[in-house]
């Protein structure tokens, strides 16, 4: 989180991380399809030709809060490639939440387990308390022939702590629910340790009002959360 | 509400390490040079002045237009100049809302933020155009002053400067280019998307770049870490490396001196200097001798190979003949070759007395172990034979020199094995159970002493059909012009100096 009171700017950093081709950068790209474009900053893809991420991606989402407080949401994810190692941990560094994006299907289940264990060596190495930055736990491809079973997904919530979220992130289903979960996450978190509601007089729902009013919320389980505000600004 | 205070107290640039936590500028993301030869470009497209100031209210691009003359013209007078200044530093620094006579103009722009259209006293306009991105104000571009289509004359306000000649600004403000509303809000379209196109593919490569580079520090600090364990991992082995080699070499020595006495005392029996012994007495006598002199010169090789590791072999160069060396060295394992029946062949050269500088002892010593070896590791009814031939020029030697070869007809040495054999205490067999004797060290103290000759040693070999060593020796080492050499120690064991 970077709090600049002078400029009256917050800027909170979130990351995706997960193994290679588990749907990070699609997950960006369903965010960036559903946000209106006047909430959100261009898709920053570096990508191989191979369409496989180089460096990151970067989604930056906006808005301007009733007291005035500039709000900036900059989206990350991480190259999923082993060789990248280094690189992850650049982006990684001052996360404010972390979305870790596991492939659903069986056959991936020990690379999952792969990327959570680098991710919390990464998060060791860059001084991040697994316990102060909550991380959400999206299983994509949910439909997939060899994914795992719902009641398999209920397993592995009951062996932590983590929010899970199940996702078919090329359809754009479960992205929105997981994002909404993370920054739910992220703000309750940095609240806590910040006093934000009372510091810059913004409070949970005004924060996630303002972001999902900007966001195409169709078919998603959050649409009866949030009312359209076309023509309502606020 | 004003979300944005550039310059407020205490606001100064955030520089939280990674790029990622800063925020984008134009300066980062827009190559100065290629960006100023856009602007200027479009700038006479359109025939007006365009100016990009960031957020600070530096240009990063002046593209002149049309007003020049007109406006060099209405600066002559004070009041002009003092007016245009004003006018000018509330473009480039005021703020970007509709206050002191701008308006905003319709239309939205592609970067964000209202147009605003600011009138000149001189009747000409501006137009600002605030450039947003990913919802922060990077800068603005400044267009005009332009004429609008509907000016006809010089403004009231122009008239009332003192000291201006109207005629003549009258002149000049017909030179001014025109614009109407329609084409302006092209121009607008068109520079903003222009704009937005550099800035994108500038942040992209500004970011890879600098994250990039991020990644290599990161990947430079993982790498030093791993090397400074490595360097303190090797620094203790070289330690306990010096500590085996002194520890041998003292031990060879404290073992040496008894054993000296055992063999020196039996011998004595055996002559019978202290009266005559019966047969049995005689042949225990003879083994204990025989056996006392394995191993002394298992402790001999022990404690040459721990001064060859503390780099305390000197070798003594004089000139050897190199035949007579190696017929004598096949005296001392002939006896053992015979008991085990196996055939030594010798062919020495033609050429009589080839004489070379060494020193006599060592590659005696070189010649000795191989030949032993080759006895050692070939069964009953096989065949040693011991070849020695001279070379002309060849690489990694410096001139002329000679090959000593011995070839066996023993068990062989597996392929991946052959490089290790010149280990020391390596053996090709190292089972508890195994065949043949010895430490392990003749062929280490062959290679360090062939090679502080300046030669080279090699072998070839097939399991089960044979071994040859071949040593490669040059007529004169390099170093024998200059008296003694030390052999340099395999690896350096020099304790720390400070």
């Amino acid at each position: 989180m970077q709090l600049n009171h002078a400029q009256r700017e917050l800027t909170l950093k979130i990351v995706y991380y997960g193994p290679g081709l588990s749907g990070k950068t699609t997950n960006l790209r369903a965010i960036h399809a559903r946000a209106r474009p006047e909430a959100r900053g261009r898709l920053l893809s570096v990508e191989t030709h191979e369409d496989r991420t180089l460096f990151f991606d970067l989604l930056p989402v906006f808005f301007t809060s009733s007291s005035g407080f500039k709000v900036k949401l900059k989206l990350f994810t991480v190259p999923g490639q082993v060789v990248h190692d280094a690189t992850r941990r650049v982006v990684l560094q001052n996360a404010d939440a972390v979305a870790f994006i596991a492939d659903s299907r069986r056959s991936a289940s020990a690379e999952n387990n792969a990327y959570w264990r680098k991710l919390r060596a990464n998060m060791r190495e860059i001084g991040l308390d697994a316990t102060q930055v909550p991380v959400v736990i999206q299983f994509n491809k949910r439909d997939l022939p060899d994914a795992q079973t719902d009641a398999e997904l209920d397993e592995a919530r009951k062996k932590g702590g983590e929010p899970v979220v199940g996702a078919v992130a090329l359809r754009g289903e479960g992205v929105m629910e997981t994002l909404h979960v993370l920054l739910q996450s992220a703000w309750r978190n940095l609240d806590e340790r910040a006093r934000l509601s009372r510091n810059i007089s913004l409070t949970e729902k005004e924060f996630l009002t303002h972001i999902f009013q900007q966001m195409d919320l169709t078919g998603t389980s959050l649409e009866s959360l949030y009312p359209t505000a076309a023509g309502r600004p606020r | 509400m004003s979300a944005d205070k550039p310059g407020a107290v205490g606001s100064g640039p955030e520089h939280a390490g990674s790029v990622l936590q800063r925020k984008a500028s134009l300066v980062d993301m827009l190559d100065p040079l290629s960006f100023g030869d856009v602007v200027d470009s479009l700038g006479e497209l359109y025939r007006v002045g365009i100016r990009v100031l960031d957020e600070r209210g530096r240009t990063l691009a002046d593209a002149k237009g049309s007003n020049g003359d007109f406006c060099g013209f209405v600066n002559t007078t004070a009041q002009g100049r003092a007016r245009c200044t004003a006018l000018v530093a509330r473009l480039n620094e005021g703020p970007l809302t509709p206050t002191q006579g701008a308006q905003v103009l319709p239309g939205t722009s592609p970067l964000g933020g209202e147009l605003l259209g600011q009138p000149c006293f001189t009747g000409l306009r501006y137009v600002v155009l605030p450039v947003q991105w990913e919802g922060d104000v990077l800068g603005r571009v400044v267009f005009g002053p332009f004429a609008p289509e509907e000016l006809a004359d010089v403004p009231v306000a122009l008239a009332e400067l003192e000291g201006l000649e109207l005629e003549r600004a009258r002149e000049l403000l017909a030179h001014v280019g025109r614009q109407s509303e329609h084409r302006v809000v092209k121009m607008l379209a068109h520079v903003a998307q222009v704009l937005a196109a550099l800035l994108a593919s500038g942040q992209k490569a500004y970011l890879t770049g600098q994250l990039h580079l991020e990644a290599m520090l990161e990947t430079q600090r993982d790498l030093e870490a791993q090397n400074a364990q490595l360097m303190r991992l090797n620094q203790r082995l070289k330690e306990a490396d010096r500590i085996k080699s002194s520890f041998l070499g003292t031990v060879s020595h404290e073992l040496r001196t008894p054993l000296s006495s055992i063999i020196g005392y039996s011998e004595m029996l055996a002559e019978g200097l202290v009266g005559a012994l019966n047969a049995e007495q005689m042949q225990f006598v003879r083994t204990i001798i025989e056996k006392g002199n394995t191993l002394l010169k298992l402790i001999s090789s022990i404690l040459d190979m721990s001064q060859i590791e503390a780099g305390k072999v000197r070798l003594a160069f004089e000139w050897v003949d190199v035949q007579e060396l190696v017929e004598s060295s096949l005296t001392s394992v002939m006896p053992q070759a015979q008991r085990k029946g196996l055939t030594v062949k010798v062919h020495l050269p033609e050429v009589a007395q080839p004489r070379v500088v060494a020193d006599r002892e060592k590659l005696s010593q070189v010649v000795v172990n191989l030949l032993a070896n080759a006895v050692k590791f070939t069964p009953g009814g096989g065949q040693v034979e011991v070849r020695l031939s001279a070379h002309g020029p060849q690489p990694g030697l410096v001139g002329e020199g000679y090959r000593i070869e011995v070839e066996d007809t023993g068990v062989g040495i597996p392929l991946d094995q052959r490089e290790r054999i010149f280990q020391s205490f390596y053996q090709v067999d190292d089972s508890p159970t195994r065949e043949y004797g010895g430490a392990g060290l003749g062929l280490a103290i062959v290679k360090s002493y062939v090679e502080g000759h300046g030669g080279q040693v090699s072998v070839t070999s097939e399991v089960g059909q044979g071994s040859c060593f071949r040593v490669v020796l040059p007529k004169e080492p390099p170093l024998s012009g200059h008296g003694p050499a030390y052999i340099p120690p395999p690896i350096d064991t020099d304790p720390e100096r400070f």
